[in-house]
């Protein structure tokens, strides 16, 4: 029994090495393409509110196989937050488990912890992914060590009902949501999403946000997640301040629902979207070929469609036009990137510190 | 032969079906042990960045937030014991000790509302009571020109009376069978003796009933403790937090951190005092069994008391309890899944009534998430009853001290949060087995979690009709020479089959809609279908995992039907 065990671990070994070649080879698409074909299959998991769910990924690892005339089949399970399935991820990687997503895609504070446990794989996307996006500043979509690309953009704001914020209610200035008015009828999130960004130095700064964040704890009803927009529809509360981005009112409001998302004159966060390739990934090909597609003409136009959202340093990118008339205000900008984050040391601390205010009543 | 029975009797017990017994019990130890050994760490677990520290107890048992948590879960628990035996236990008696009309539909109603998920039972009591969007608050602010509305369900004693819709169905199914084995005999002697039926209820049928009752008082309080998606539901966005929701944000921290399984852990540690004196309660009660064995090998024959016009009073208040656990449930189910976004409802929204939901399904994911789910209700039950049935044998009629033991490891997890089960077993399959045993990510994880938890439910009825069998029958087939497997084939099994019956049926149902295990140990190729619903439910795609869940109602709903009609025509009990 134990030799037999022996000889498993060997082959298994063996077969591990042999992908890791393969993979290692695949500095350009067609061997990309090549090393895809051979694994057939792609394992997807991130939360159904994330890009499209289940549907999403049906539609792009087919517009995928019909780009690059491959048969990958697209296998998704829905998981948890971006955070958790990243944890789940270190962990399985820790415990010589395969990944339970072939592909992960996730936020900045994600693809922090993943780098932090160096449980991504670097990739030469440099080599294979043909049409660049633009820089803005020292932010790079595609990392330079080759760990992980951004693919998205979602922009920070206020979420609200349209059959009961209109005109001249509708938050123009991070204060307005503070009015009165609005006094136990509106959400924030658990996470103090946006809010936990206007803390830092770049932004307002901790202390100007610790205040208005005990004025904001006391003005809300109650928390809900970003994602959860029918809880806005429904009239449950009638706004969310503040959300990790306007893509699922984008989404929302071809359905009619009636729901809309305002950006704050002071300016905005933009929350990246990343996506990386597990060292446990047991298909790292396909997965490659899944980013590379992601960040193509027709991923990102399928993106849009799919969840409201595509990568604003991209020509004729949709988010950019709102991104536009934010500058074109005057409102500050800044990119919640992994480097960025790891900025400030302090960042952790003060996230926790407003998630503690908004948790008590 | 006589050495035998003396031997099973007074204080031996026999070792195949020790060592059967023992299978779970070992299972349960290495999951507590790997809670406590979870306790003490901090950081991300299975990595370097772990530490051995005792700081998690100190974080847990110092901080004041932790002390309103605990007070949040006991006025929320003792709600909803309270409104669940208010509405089961009556509604066990019409069905067993009177004439009641229609008692194969009352039991598909009962059985068709464990099918609902509770998440959907409390997203019906939010459109009903809801301060801001329940209709019933509404009216009220309409009609008196309030300013708020008055009722508000996101509290503790709110939500303990959704939960205790939700378990009133256990109460029935956990007191029923006391009232039905009970001897007519005493009650026909006490009218004999000229008391009226209030009378005999209070002095001589309640009092009978006294370990059922007690034994449904202690399980629902232990369920009402862990129970995780109804306080999730209706308290985390209203920022009303209980122990099971606090374990959740531990290990779930939306935010900052690192999950704190360490927390989760300490609170586990609490959990298990709380069980060991629940468990000794119980024990108590346990020993005092035998005064209530009352079915004997002649003379039993359980005599109704009839209800006459009474019945259609008692059809009322049943409908009415149907009507708002199951069905405004139910009807919200079928109308999320028909709109393509969620509103409250009025005629108005149902002009968008589409089958959106229903064509853009992924069909891949659901019938991967059936086939893991038809697995664990084809294997779950049959262990649990395999592995119960020994257990409360062993605990019931054996003398020896290993039955205190059984007794306590039975029950153990019943009060453990599923969730501390789950992630003990995670952590076991990841670190400690995963490169030998192929757990990690199989459905068999799930499995073993599932049978481990829900031997306390199997093991509470058994334990009560095993009670109610007198062991001279047992004695006499000894005496006649049958061995134990034949005595308990023959003789044990024909008479407490309404009881095995309704434990297989209870657990696949539980099994089929359980949740809080598999969100924590589904991964990829083990995902179930509740997880799948969940998940969607979770993150906001309400009207999609309202169409999953009628779905799945639907296509259980006949099978139900025709599980309960079988039953009836083979002469099996129904509770």
């Amino acid at each position: 029994m134990g030799g037999f065990m022996k000889v498993v671990r060997v082959l298994a070994g063996a077969l591990s090495l042999l992908t890791l070649a393969s993979y290692a080879r695949a500095a350009t698409l067609a061997e990309l393409i090549e090393g895809a074909k051979k694994e057939g299959v792609l394992r997807g998991q991130w939360g159904q509110a994330s890009f499209g769910g289940s549907e999403g990924f049906k539609e792009i690892v087919s517009a995928m196989n019909k780009k690059y005339k491959t048969d990958i089949k697209g296998q998704y399970t829905p998981g948890p937050d971006m955070q958790a399935l990243m944890l789940r991820v270190i962990q399985e990687n820790a415990a010589g488990q395969p990944a339970s997503t072939d592909v992960y895609l996730g936020n900045a504070q994600a693809m922090l912890d993943g780098l932090n446990a160096k449980v991504m794989r670097p990739t030469t996307y440099n080599q294979f992914i043909q049409d660049k996006p633009a820089t803005e500043g020292k932010f790079n979509p595609i990392a330079a060590d080759g760990t992980h690309v951004a693919f998205a953009t979602a922009v920070v704001g206020v979420q609200y009902n349209t059959n009961f914020v209109k005109g001249n209610d509708i938050p123009k200035k991070i204060e307005d949501v503070l009015n009165p008015k609005w006094k136990g009828k509106i959400a924030s999130t658990p996470y103090a999403a946006g809010i936990r960004e206007f803390a830092t130095p770049d932004f307002l700064g901790r202390e100007k946000v610790v205040d208005f964040t005990r004025k904001l704890s006391k003005q809300i009803a109650g928390l809900m997640r970003c994602g959860e927009v029918e809880r806005i529809t429904s009239g449950e509360f009638i706004m969310l301040a503040f959300t990790c981005g306007g893509n699922d009112v984008n989404v929302a409001r071809r359905t009619g629902a009636p729901v809309g998302h305002a950006v704050m004159e002071e300016g905005t966060v933009l929350h990246m979207r990343y996506a990386a390739i597990p060292k446990n990934s047991r298909s790292p090909n396909a997965a490659g070929l899944f980013i590379h597609f992601l960040m193509s003409a027709e991923g990102q136009e399928l993106l849009w469609r799919m969840d409201g959202l595509d990568l604003h340093l991209f020509p004729g990118s949709q988010t950019k036009r709102e991104l536009d008339r934010v500058r074109a205000a005057k409102g500050k900008v800044i990119i919640n990137s992994p480097e960025w984050l790891a900025s400030f040391k302090d960042y952790t601390a003060i996230q926790k510190e407003l998630e503690n205010i908004l948790r008590q009543k | 032969m006589t050495s035998r029975i003396r031997g099973l009797f007074s204080g031996g017990t026999s070792p195949a079906l020790l060592s059967l017994a023992a299978l779970p019990m070992a299972v349960i130890l290495v999951l507590v042990i790997a809670m406590f050994w979870v306790s003490v760490q901090k950081g991300a677990l299975g990595t370097p960045s772990a530490v051995y520290t005792l700081t998690n107890y100190s974080a847990v048992f110092g901080d004041p937030f932790v002390v309103s948590v605990v007070v949040n879960t006991l006025i929320f628990t003792i709600s909803a014991t309270l409104v669940a035996l208010a509405i089961g236990l009556p509604i066990a008696w019409l069905v067993e000790r009177t004439t009641l009309p229609g008692k194969t539909f009352l039991y598909a109603i009962m059985t068709l509302g464990l099918l609902i998920p509770g998440i959907y039972t409390a997203m019906g009591w939010t459109l009903i009571a809801h301060p801001r969007i329940g209709l019933l608050n509404r009216w009220l602010v309409d009609l008196f020109g309030l300013d708020d509305g008055p009722i508000n369900i996101a509290t503790p004693i709110g939500m303990g009376f959704v939960q205790g819709l939700s378990l009133a169905a256990l109460a029935f199914i956990l007191t029923s069978q006391m009232f039905r084995a009970m001897n007519p005999s005493l009650e026909e002697a006490a009218r004999v003796h000229g008391m009226g039926y209030g009378k005999i209820i209070r002095r001589v049928t309640l009092p009978l009933a006294r370990p059922g009752i007690l034994a449904a008082v202690i399980y629902i309080f232990t369920i009402g403790i862990a129970t995780f998606d109804i306080p999730a539901i209706l308290g985390l966005g209203n920022r009303v937090y209980l122990l099971s929701t606090f374990i959740y944000l531990k290990v779930h921290p939306q935010g900052a951190g690192l999950p704190e399984y360490g927390i989760t852990g300490v609170v586990g540690a609490f959990m298990i005092v709380v069980a060991g004196m629940l468990t000794l309660w119980y024990g108590q009660v346990l020993r005092q069994g035998h005064r209530f064995e009352v079915v004997t090998g002649k003379g039993y024959k359980p005599a109704l008391i009839p209800l006459g016009r009474w019945s259609i009073f008692a059809w009322a208040l049943i409908l009415g309890y149907a009507l708002i656990s199951k069905l405004i449930p139910l009807l919200l189910i079928a109308y999320a899944a028909l709109m393509p976004y969620f509103v409250p409802p009025s005629l108005e929204a149902m002009q968008q009534f589409s089958m959106t939901h229903f064509y853009g399904m992924d069909w891949e994911l659901v019938s991967r998430g059936l086939k893991n789910t038809v697995v664990l209700v084809a294997v779950v039950p049959l262990a649990v009853l395999l592995l119960a049935f020994t257990i409360s044998w062993l605990i019931v009629r054996s003398r020896s001290r290993v039955r205190y033991l059984l007794e306590f490891g039975a029950f153990l997890p019943q009060a453990l949060p599923e969730v501390i089960l789950a992630i003990g077993a995670l952590l076991l399959a990841l670190f400690v087995i995963g490169k030998n045993v192929p757990l990690y990510g199989s459905v068999w994880i799930i499995a073993i979690v599932y049978i481990v938890a829900r031997l306390a439910f199997a093991t509470r009825a058994l334990n009560g009709s095993l009670l109610q069998i007198h062991r001279e029958l047992e004695e006499a087939a000894f005496v006649s020479g049958l061995s134990t497997a034949r005595t308990a084939w023959r003789v044990l099994f024909p008479l407490i089959r309404p009881t095995l019956f309704s434990v297989w049926i209870w657990t696949a149902l539980l099994v089929y809609r359980e949740l809080t295990a598999a969100v924590f140990l589904a991964v990829h190729d083990n995902i179930t279908l509740p997880a799948v619903i969940w998940s969607y439910w979770f993150s906001g795609s309400i009207n999609k995992a309202s169409a999953v869940t009628l779905l799945m109602t639907l296509v259980l709903a006949p099978l139900i039907f025709i599980a309960w009609w079988f039953g009836r025509r083979s002469q099996v009990s129904l509770n």
